[in-house]
């Protein structure tokens, strides 16, 4: 798998894709691509948020802490991104992620990730409309939840 | 130092100067008879004056002498001569007038080796001289005494001063001698003429020193301006921080061209004022003959005067202005080194230094310190006149554990200040048992006392260097040396007055330290550094070491075995991916291209980096193997990308200094190598070639994941490396040391020779994991203390810069530490580190210090009740109270040995 095909992965993450391409092309390329072991932990819950990872190959589970011990809420599969929140709001990591198989991910650090959205404005308005949407999703599930 | 330069020369070289005057007048008179030998030559033997009466035969070699009338004339033969013909004779003459020229050189080449040795000592001497006095320094004059300006003068200002000394004396003698000979052969002829040539030359001595004396002042100016540019511009190197900091480059420039300014304008006064004088002096020379022709032409036109007479006079003066000119020159170099030598004694001036530095040593006078310490009547002013202490006074019973509790002012520091004798500027007395603190010798003082303060200063050199620096009191003279050499760097030190000791003895001391060797007082250090929490640091600095199989033996001998454990370690726990060894049959796709193809680490700067693409030996090579293009090609496909993705960040952008192949200013360089190729300009030029080279050597698939590499091309650099290998050693280039899996690789750091392979870039978290399991295998095989050893080693660079604050400070520590002082005083020491730190580092030298006194100065009393006396400072008054119950003195259980992080592995 070359940068070529990394660049092909960015693509298909929502978030990116409006972004131009040689920029995803300097976003993989200052990015590290990094193999976990089945059940070795991205990170865990509580840690500082250092980087963002692209699922390349594989999948990996998110799972919470609570009183009862760790649980899984969701799994992730290819392209998913994943650890973004924490570096944009700088708050420690909401959930432990795990490798849920061998899998490959493309590691994006957060200093780097802050520099490319300071010195490119364009990618920020990619971000920026990616966050709106979302958060206009959660508005429509809120209403739906509140009429229901 | 001596007011005069003259007597400073004169006192220490008197005896060389009269030898070499002795030499050179003995000199003269081979040197008058080789002038007079080609006269006789052509006279005597090619036209035959000798045989003139139609003898057949002349005498050769006839030593007689003519007594001068006065005593009676006749002549006193001394050798007859023999009895030669015309050939004979010519020949003769000529091996004379050639005994007479090789005997000429060998005088010339004698006299000026020696006035060169002379000078050279003389500014040894000088120099040593000077440097003694920069010890002596007083604080007073420490503060306004800047380093690089006494740096400038012992280097630079002393240079000519030294190339004068061998002409000091021996210039004058001589030229005088000939101008006085000239001048008495033409008062003789004629005393009037004698007179005119006489006055002129008064009033050439009188008028031309009066102009220099100008030239004088300004080469003065001179001297202190450039001095005071060497000083400013190591200024703002040191403070370079403050002028990044406020942009303040403008006016940094503007000062320093305005100083070079200044310099200009000194220097064109100089040149004119010096070619004015030189014309003046000419004209005045050329004054001399107009009198001889107008009067002398004359009188003898009146017939007062013989014209044979006046012919004679013209040609004697004819040999007078040579010498003249020469003593006038010599006259003006004596009077501009004096001036140097003013300049530099006034720096050296005696009431900014201190007293002379007592290396004596009295054994019964350093006994330990301790006893009953009393100070009574202290009293001590600020910068400002204010009396920060006034009529202090304590008693405290040594060994004791003292907190000085500052008040927020200055008192605290100054009283620990004055306590570890850094500071004698205070009124009152301070006792110890019987001893006068401030009578103390410095042998005493700097063995038995330790001060530690806010600013750690540490030398350049290594770590080791510098915590045994306390140690270094003395030469104890256990280093063999050759015995010629020794004698001779002995009996040159002895002749200009330096040091007899000489730094490659053994000046550390192990026995009094209670340690056997450098092993074990190794082994001290490691302890003293591991406790005060240094630990970590120095067995990474270790791993990045490099070994000298001479110095650490025996781990070289077990590196290898290390090398094996480590490796199986990974297979069994099932880590084998994350590191890529280095094998000599198989690509390493962790390494750069660069690696693979040597396949050994670079020994000199033409093989490192960019360097070996412009490499003739490593070219040959791949053009050999016929990767020359191949390698090419791969540069243009990282160009382009480079240039595509980086297009459009800023200059300076610390992405490009961390990510790209290509610095931002050669961006647009490859830019033009691209566009040049895409028009089709045919071949690309050979230093296009050359920098496209250069990029693919520093790629690394595993991390760049440019995909360049595929199987058949890793194959092809794989057969290279024998290749290269072959070139490189028949080429007889030491350049690159090669890796053997069975050998050591002294040029490469320690823990890639541990390793012996690259961790891999793709494995998650595999750096960390890596560095926890060669610590497990270092601790197993029992190679930790050998690895910190070689951590010692680590060069803290100009001022301890490449240290940390933190560890700058621990150094500083140690080395306080480990010379077991009687009285440790801690001012400030503990200001890098965060407050839980210097906790635990005070409890440590509490714990440490039990038969030994410590003085600490604390922010407030929060931490003080662990001392057994707290003193406080009020209205000038010192208060000294005692702790109730004083901390208990029974030695706390040992802790637990200090867990050590694995650390990173990179």
């Amino acid at each position: 798998m070359t940068l070529e095909t990394e660049v092909q992965s960015l693509r298909q993450v929502p978030m990116f894709r409006d972004v131009d391409p040689a920029r995803l092309k300097l976003l993989a390329f200052t990015s590290e691509r990094v193999q976990f072991a089945d059940g070795q932990r991205f990170f865990s819950q509580g840690d500082p948020s250092d980087a963002a990872y692209v699922i390349l190959d594989g999948r990996a589970s998110v799972l919470l802490n609570t009183p009862g011990g760790e649980i899984q809420v969701a799994e992730l599969g290819g392209n998913a991104l994943v650890g973004e929140m924490g570096i944009l709001s700088d708050t420690p990591r909401s959930a432990t992620i795990m490798a849920a198989e061998p899998t490959t991910a493309l590691r994006i650090d957060k200093r780097v990730f802050l520099e490319l959205l300071a010195q490119f404005p364009q990618m920020s308005l990619a971000i920026m409309r990616e966050l709106a949407k979302r958060l206009e999703r959660t508005n429509a599930q809120l209403v739906a939840q509140s009429s229901s | 130092m001596e007011k005069s330069l003259f007597r400073y020369i004169w006192t220490h070289s008197k005896r060389d100067q009269m030898i070499i005057c002795a030499v050179v007048l003995a000199s003269l008179p081979f040197y008058f008879m080789s002038l007079d030998l080609p006269r006789q030559i052509v006279n005597q033997a090619i036209q035959g004056e000798a045989f003139r009466d139609g003898n057949a035969t002349a005498p050769f070699l006839n030593l007689s002498f003519d007594w001068p009338g006065w005593l009676g004339g006749g002549s006193w033969e001394i050798f007859k001569g023999f009895e030669v013909g015309r050939v004979g004779l010519l020949m003769g003459l000529s091996f004379i007038f050639l005994f007479f020229v090789i005997v000429n050189g060998a005088f010339k080449y004698w006299i000026n080796v020696s006035k060169g040795v002379l000078g050279e000592r003389m500014l040894r001497r000088m120099r040593f001289d000077l440097f003694a006095m920069v010890l002596r320094f007083t604080p007073d004059a420490l503060r306004t005494v800047k380093s690089s300006e006494t740096a400038t003068i012992v280097k630079d200002e002393v240079e000519p001063i030294g190339g004068f000394i061998g002409d000091a004396f021996i210039t004058p003698v001589f030229l005088g001698t000939q101008a006085i000979t000239a001048l008495v052969f033409i008062m003789v002829q004629n005393v009037w003429l004698g007179l005119i040539a006489l006055s002129v030359i008064a009033v050439q001595f009188t008028i031309i020193p009066r102009l220099r004396r100008e030239l004088l002042r300004l080469g003065k100016q001179r001297q202190l301006a450039s001095r005071q540019l060497a000083g400013r511009i190591a200024e703002v190197l040191d403070g370079i921080e403050v002028v990044h900091v406020h942009n303040a480059y403008g006016w940094e420039r503007a000062e320093i061209g305005h100083r070079l300014f200044n310099l200009f304008s000194i220097r064109l006064k100089i040149y004119n004022r010096k070619f004015f004088v030189k014309t003046l002096n000419n004209f005045l020379a050329q004054l001399t003959p107009f009198f001889f022709y107008a009067i002398g032409g004359y009188f003898a036109l009146r017939g007062t005067l013989d014209i044979g007479q006046l012919v004679a006079v013209i040609a004697a003066y004819r040999e007078l202005p040579p010498p003249l000119k020469e003593l006038i020159d010599w006259d003006q170099q004596r009077l501009d080194v004096q001036v140097k030598y003013d300049q530099v004694t006034q720096h050296f001036a005696e009431d900014r230094l201190g007293p002379m530095i007592e290396m004596r040593e009295v054994a019964e006078a350093d006994q330990p310190l301790i006893g009953t310490l009393v100070g009574e009547e202290i009293r001590v002013a600020g910068p400002h006149g204010d009396l920060i202490l006034e009529g202090g006074a304590f008693t405290v019973e040594l060994p004791a554990h003292v907190a000085l509790i500052s008040n927020g002012g200055a008192a605290a520091s100054l009283l620990a200040r004055i306590l570890a004798r850094r500071s004698l500027e205070f009124s009152g007395r301070i006792r110890i048992g019987e001893r006068d603190l401030t009578q103390l010798p410095v042998y005493v003082t700097g063995r038995r006392i330790a001060y530690a303060g806010v600013d750690p200063i540490l030398f350049p050199g290594s770590i080791r260097d510098n915590l045994v620096y306390g140690l270094r009191s003395k030469p104890l003279g256990r280093q063999r040396e050759d015995r010629q050499d020794m004698d001779r760097r002995i009996a040159e030190a002895l002749r200009t007055g330096n040091p007899i000791e000489s730094i490659s003895d053994q000046w550390v001391d192990y026995e009094r330290l209670g340690v056997k060797d450098e092993d074990e007082l190794d082994r001290i250090l490691l302890d003293l550094l591991d406790k005060v929490g240094m630990g970590d640091t120095i067995y990474l600095f270790g791993l990045a070491g490099r070994i000298d199989p001479e110095r650490h033996a025996s781990l070289a001998e077990r590196l290898v075995e290390a090398r094996h454990r480590l490796r199986d370690t990974f297979q069994s726990n099932g880590m084998a991916d994350l590191v890529e060894p280095f094998d000599p049959a198989r690509y390493n796709s962790q390494a750069t291209i660069a690696e693979n193809l040597l396949f050994g680490v670079p020994i000199s700067d033409e093989f490192r980096g960019r360097n070996l693409a412009d490499n003739a030996q490593f070219r040959s090579a791949i053009d050999r193997a016929g990767m020359t293009d191949d390698l090419v090609g791969m540069g243009l496909q990282i160009a382009e990308t480079m240039t595509e993705i980086f297009e459009g960040l800023p200059p300076g952008h610390s992405l490009f200094e961390q990510f790209s192949f290509i610095g931002a200013d050669e961006l647009t360089e490859f830019e033009a190598i691209l566009r040049r190729r895409s028009r089709g300009e045919g071949n690309l030029k050979r230093e296009d070639r050359t920098r496209l080279l250069s990029l693919p050597l520093a790629y690394i698939e595993a991390r760049h994941r440019l995909g360049l590499l595929d199987e058949a091309m890793t194959g092809r650099i794989v057969e290279a490396r024998g290749l290269v290998r072959e070139v490189l050693e028949k080429s007889g280039s030491a350049g690159v040391e090669f890796y053997d899996p069975e050998g050591i690789c002294t040029a490469a750091p320690l823990r890639d020779n541990l390793l012996f392979g690259r961790v891999s870039y793709q494995v998650a978290n595999a750096r960390a994991r890596v560095g926890e399991a060669v610590a497990a295998v270092v601790r197993e095989l029992d190679l930790q203390e050998e690895v910190d050893r070689v951590g010692l080693e680590y060069q803290v660079g100009t001022a301890g810069r490449l240290l940390s604050p933190q560890e700058r400070a621990s150094v500083n520590l140690v080395r306080c530490l480990v010379k077991r002082p009687d009285i440790l005083v801690i001012d400030g020491a503990f200001a890098p580190f965060d407050e839980a730190r210097s906790q635990q580092l005070m409890q440590l030298l509490l714990d440490m210090f039990d038969q030994q006194s410590l003085f600490m100065v604390l922010p407030n009393d929060r931490q003080a009740g662990d001392f057994d006396v707290q003193m406080r400072f009020r209205d000038g008054q010192i208060i000294t109270d005692k702790t109730a119950a004083p901390a208990s003195r029974a030695p706390s259980p040992e802790p637990d040995a200090p867990q050590r992080i694995a650390g990173e592995v990179a």
